[in-house]
């Protein structure tokens, strides 16, 4: 686990540099065991900074989520480095916006934060209900150590693990400048057994099942909002003239988004399960983007955001590609 | 009236009983509360803390259509709401029924909305009070609400261990009673002292507080503050927030023509977090990133509307701090309000 002084040590150094203008991390939350993006602009801030169990969110998702204005006229514009924290999984969502020349490489300074799992904050909720006093989570061996009004809870680590976490194949970062601890050896491994048991479903369970699923989506966007490959400028769920995609809710449109979200991500979602987390009616997402990231590797044996000077899937042509699931 | 009880043996029945109404009611769909048209009485589901969609959706829907046209007709087909016919919402909380009493003064101010109000008027709440507050981040209790309050509803119900002790609170309540006689039964009368003993227990278990005093006059004088900037800097511009409010009760219009020459205008939820929330034909944009977008719900809830109603448009229900994926707490950005200079 990252040792914080050494963590806020490395945080202040990059902050203080001339070409650096941000730096992103996390910070405690304001509540129980949760913790929350950080958006550190100078070194008297560094001290907010943390890492622990409790730091899921995906910081990659805020290198494209920046909103500029304008700039006004006679002034020029602020062109200094954005620095973001990553594990393994976020650093594959740096490493496939860069295959997409979302921006170029020397834009960013990329602390790299080896992981060892992150906790599922429904299960940790689930289980401590109660706690609004700021409460810490740590990982001792193999258990998630939580401390919380002076008492102090220990929960075997597969508890209250994420999901994403028991299959994650990147535990330590791919893309990075500086990395923050020891690299962590990978601990675990993807045999894909959820995606098989949903591939035996006939297709009329598998609409059922979905029609459940999406009957219940608020289009709230949260999805979209929170995923770092979502980062079209020009959304063609935002458009209103011509409008693409109706506002209007229901189990069509409802359906219409979803499918045409999980296409976009085919070959590009990097398993960062982020949009999963956060939908408010908890729709299984990953269960989708998961099913097309199996079949590209089988297909294409190409893994979304493992190599940065590798092209995109879909600007790819191989001669050898298989074609036996073309009609 | 006279208070009376429900056994939870017979809550079935008067389940039944109110199906010859819309009957809506908590259901769970795999772990989510939501309010939904029950046909069922095994289908509600009453042991939740609250729903994750307020129920505001039964009177105000997501989507709704306010009439349909069609190529070479002058005529236009207007939705008649009294078609939807007598609602009852069952076991809604007391913030959700608040939200409603406090959302009317927008729909009956300067035009009377006739669907909103057709709605509002077929429809009889049934609360159903919290013995625990929901959840960690409910604040009802500094907003003027509290877990047994019974403004907004028809009928209030308080889960006693084995029955309900039920007090009908207007007209269309005492109605309702008379509907569900067969199945109640006189209420003891110290009865409606225990009831208030467990109500004092559960506002006493409200851990999170705001003292709003000031806070209205207050915000219109933080407009270039750089909290702003501070507390909308993790936002994601999602619409969680707003959509799950049990207040929020922004809506667009757009005309949604379908294949042979039909359509329907149709009226749905806006959130003022989107990117095309207030976007202009032009191109321009008065809310142009997060951090006025941010400004305008807290303002709006905390200053705007106050400022019309004299009421804050806030329950303090917690949901939008409960689901935001980034831990956006409106409670921590009021105390920053409070101490900003």
């Amino acid at each position: 686990m990252v040792d914080v002084e050494r963590l806020r040590e490395i945080a202040r150094e990059v902050i203080s540099r001339d070409d650096v203008r941000q730096l992103i991390g996390y910070r405690q939350g304001t509540y129980g065991f949760r913790a929350r993006p950080a958006f550190i602009t100078s070194p008297e801030e560094v001290d907010q900074l943390i890492f622990s169990p409790a730091c899921v969110n995906n910081l990659a998702t805020y290198l494209t989520l920046e909103e500029k204005l304008p700039v006004p006229r006679g002034q020029e514009p602020d062109l200094r480095k954005v620095a973001v924290m990553v594990k393994g999984c976020d650093s594959r969502a740096l490493v496939q916006q860069m295959e997409e020349k979302a921006y170029e490489r020397e834009r960013i300074v990329v602390l790299g934060i080896p992981c060892t799992g992150v906790v599922d904050m429904d299960k940790v909720e689930k289980r401590f209900p109660d706690v609004l006093s700021r409460g810490e989570i740590t990982l001792e061996g193999d258990k998630f150590v939580l401390s919380f009004d002076g008492q102090r809870e220990e929960v075997p680590k597969e508890e209250l693990l994420a999901d994403k976490c028991k299959r994650c194949r990147y535990p330590t970062p791919l893309v990075y400048d500086q990395l923050l601890d020891e690299a962590v050896e990978r601990f675990a491994d993807d045999d894909y057994s959820d995606v098989l048991e949903l591939e035996k479903r006939s297709a009329e369970e598998k609409w059922a099942y979905w029609e459940e699923k999406f009957s219940r989506c608020i289009r709230c966007y949260s999805c979209r909002n929170v995923c770092p490959m979502c980062y079209c400028e020009d959304c063609v769920l935002d458009r209103l003239n011509p409008q693409w995609m109706r506002r209007s809710v229901d189990i069509s449109e409802n359906t219409a988004y979803h499918i045409a979200r999980a296409y976009h991500l085919a070959g590009r979602c990097i398993q960062c399960g982020e949009c999963q987390r956060v939908c408010p009616v908890e729709i299984p997402l990953m269960e989708l983007n998961r099913k097309f990231y199996k079949d590209v590797e089988e297909l294409y044996d190409y893994e979304p955001g493992t190599d940065a000077e590798a092209p995109p899937l879909l600007a790819t042509f191989k001669v050898d590609d298989r074609e036996d699931f073309i009609l | 009236m006279a208070v009376k009880k429900l056994n939870k043996d017979k809550e079935k029945e008067a389940l039944q009983e109110l199906t010859k109404f819309r009957l809506i009611a908590p259901a769970k769909s795999d772990e989510v509360v939501i309010f939904k048209q029950i046909t069922d009485p095994g289908e509600a589901f009453l042991e939740y803390g609250n729903s994750t969609v307020p129920p505001k959706k039964v009177v105000f829907p997501q989507t709704e259509t306010l009439f349909r046209f069609q190529r070479g007709n002058p005529e236009l087909r207007e939705k008649n709401v009294e078609e939807e016919g007598t609602t009852v919402i069952f076991g809604l909380r007391p913030c959700d029924a608040r939200a409603m009493s406090i959302v009317d003064r927008l729909f009956s101010w300067d035009y009377e909305d006739p669907y909103y109000l057709k709605r509002r008027e077929l429809t009889t709440l049934v609360g159903l009070a919290c013995v625990e507050p929901p959840s960690i981040n409910c604040f009802c209790t500094s907003l003027g609400g509290s877990p047994f309050g019974t403004e907004g509803l028809d009928m209030l119900l308080a889960d006693m261990g084995d029955h309900y002790l039920v007090r009908a609170l207007t007209e269309k309540g005492e109605k309702l009673q008379e509907t569900l006689s067969a199945h109640l039964e006189d209420a003891p009368a110290e009865e409606e002292k225990k009831a208030e003993e467990m109500a004092a227990r559960a506002e006493g278990k409200i851990a999170r507080s705001i003292n709003t005093e000031g806070i209205p006059e207050k915000l219109p004088t933080l407009w270039e503050h750089e909290l702003w900037k501070k507390v909308s800097a993790a936002c994601l511009g999602c619409g969680i927030c707003t959509y799950l409010c049990p207040t929020c009760h922004c809506f667009d219009i757009q005309d949604e023509v379908e294949e042979m020459g039909e359509g329907r205008r149709a009226r749905m939820w806006d959130s003022c977090m989107f990117s095309e929330y207030t976007l202009h034909a032009s191109g321009h944009n008065p809310r142009p990133t997060r951090r006025e977008r941010t400004r305008n719900r807290i303002s709006h809830k905390y200053s705007y509307y106050p400022k019309r109603f004299e009421v804050i448009a806030c329950v303090g229900c917690g949901r939008c701090i409960n689901l935001c994926p980034v831990n956006i707490d409106i409670l921590e950005i009021l105390e920053q309000v409070v101490d900003a200079s």
